[in-house]
């Protein structure tokens, strides 16, 4: 079973990658945030498949704050960064 | 094999389809609001298959409780972050697009 | 009925009592000795929760009613936007409509907003002060019963009526 769920995770980072051209391409910045969408469901879910193919329990508690971090982070983003950078574009 | 052991092994494999289907979704949709359908409805129902498989190998019920925590978290962080980012893109004027 | 009345509502401090315990119980895996700093968190958890929100009045039966058909909903959802998605055409035909709230404001409308982004071909875009703007993947599709479903399955967790809103009783609040 090990390498099977080793396999799904590989899986899926080979989804988060492919998904992360999106991410580059945009076009616009609300595009590029979809990437904090992206990590934060397919990297937890990679995370805790590789914590049970390698028997590392503790690799869960990763993914718990890897889903909190995500969480955070895309709302700090739209509120401060985006927001206030296109700002400073529309006052230029 | 046991019996949950193939559960486990179906469960992650539809997790799997649904979370490649949440990238060609967003490859293939013509703007950030049907891009986000594609993200937080496919992603979430891709990471509750995989995490409902993996509870049926949970060591302990703590373990099992932390595997569906995390799953909750994500669900109401990409529901929320999903508004938020579709709303911020309406009030930049980011118009949706039609057929 | 709309005077400022401190008074400790016990049931919804036992209920966030358990409820932190659990998640700590739950984050330790269980390990008995992380108790000595986890009684101590749980607390101060249970008195800054209590500071910073009032009590929530939630009925649980309405809530476990509301879990089946959520995920029934949101397994249809991913299944929907999956067909769409791999679909040579994408049959999509995306649109935004604006659904009158009934909810009373709050957690409820939080509530109900996060949920619609999670079913089937909805995301909700703007939460207003009555009303719900909802981008939809395919505006072929008739939304508003669906809509409504939801209104009333969140309106019954949190023991409101649509009518008029009301606020709930201290007896059964988290």
């Amino acid at each position: 079973m090990a390498v099977f769920y080793s396999g799904v995770a590989l899986f899926l980072l080979l989804t988060l990658v492919a998904g992360l051209w999106r991410v580059l391409q945009g076009p616009t910045p609300a595009d590029r945030m979809l990437a904090a969408q992206l990590f934060g469901t397919t990297a937890v879910a990679c995370l805790l498949l590789l914590a049970q193919a390698f028997g590392r329990p503790h690799l869960r508690d990763v993914a718990l704050v890897f889903a909190l971090l995500a969480a955070v982070t895309a709302v700090a983003f739209v509120r401060r960064t985006w927001t206030v950078r296109e700002e400073d574009d529309a006052a230029d | 094999m046991q019996l949950t052991d193939f559960l486990t092994l179906l469960l992650l494999l539809a997790g799997a389809g649904f979370f490649l289907a949440g990238t060609v979704g967003l490859l293939r949709f013509p703007d950030v609001y049907t891009r986000l359908h594609a993200l937080t409805k496919a992603d979430n129902v891709g990471l509750g298959l995989v995490v409902a498989g993996l509870v049926l190998q949970a060591e302990s019920w703590a373990a099992m409780g932390k595997l569906l925590l995390i799953w909750l978290l994500v669900l109401l962080a990409s529901a929320s972050v999903a508004h938020l980012v579709a709303r911020t893109a309406l009030q930049k004027g980011i118009r949706p697009w039609k057929r | 009925m709309t005077s400022v009345k401190i008074k400790i509502c016990w049931s919804s401090i036992i209920s966030r009592l358990g409820l932190f315990a659990l998640i700590w119980w739950i984050l330790t895996d269980g390990a008995a000795p992380s108790w000595w700093i986890g009684v101590p968190a749980v607390l101060l958890a249970v008195i800054t929760s209590a500071a910073l929100i009032p009590p929530v009045s939630l009925v649980w039966y309405e809530f476990l009613r509301f879990v089946p058909f959520f995920l029934v909903r949101s397994l249809t959802g991913g299944v929907d936007v999956a067909w769409r998605a791999f679909h040579p055409g994408m049959a999509i035909a995306p649109d935004l409509i604006t659904y009158p709230l009934r909810l009373p404001p709050g957690l409820p409308r939080v509530f109900m907003a996060n949920t619609v982004s999670l079913l089937p071909g909805t995301l909700s875009v703007e939460l207003g002060s009555n009303f719900l703007q909802v981008h939809v993947l395919d505006a072929r599709k008739e939304f508003l019963p669906e809509l409504e479903k939801v209104e009333q399955g969140v309106a019954r967790i949190f023991g409101a009526s649509l009518k008029d809103s009301k606020g709930g009783e201290c007896n059964a609040a988290i």
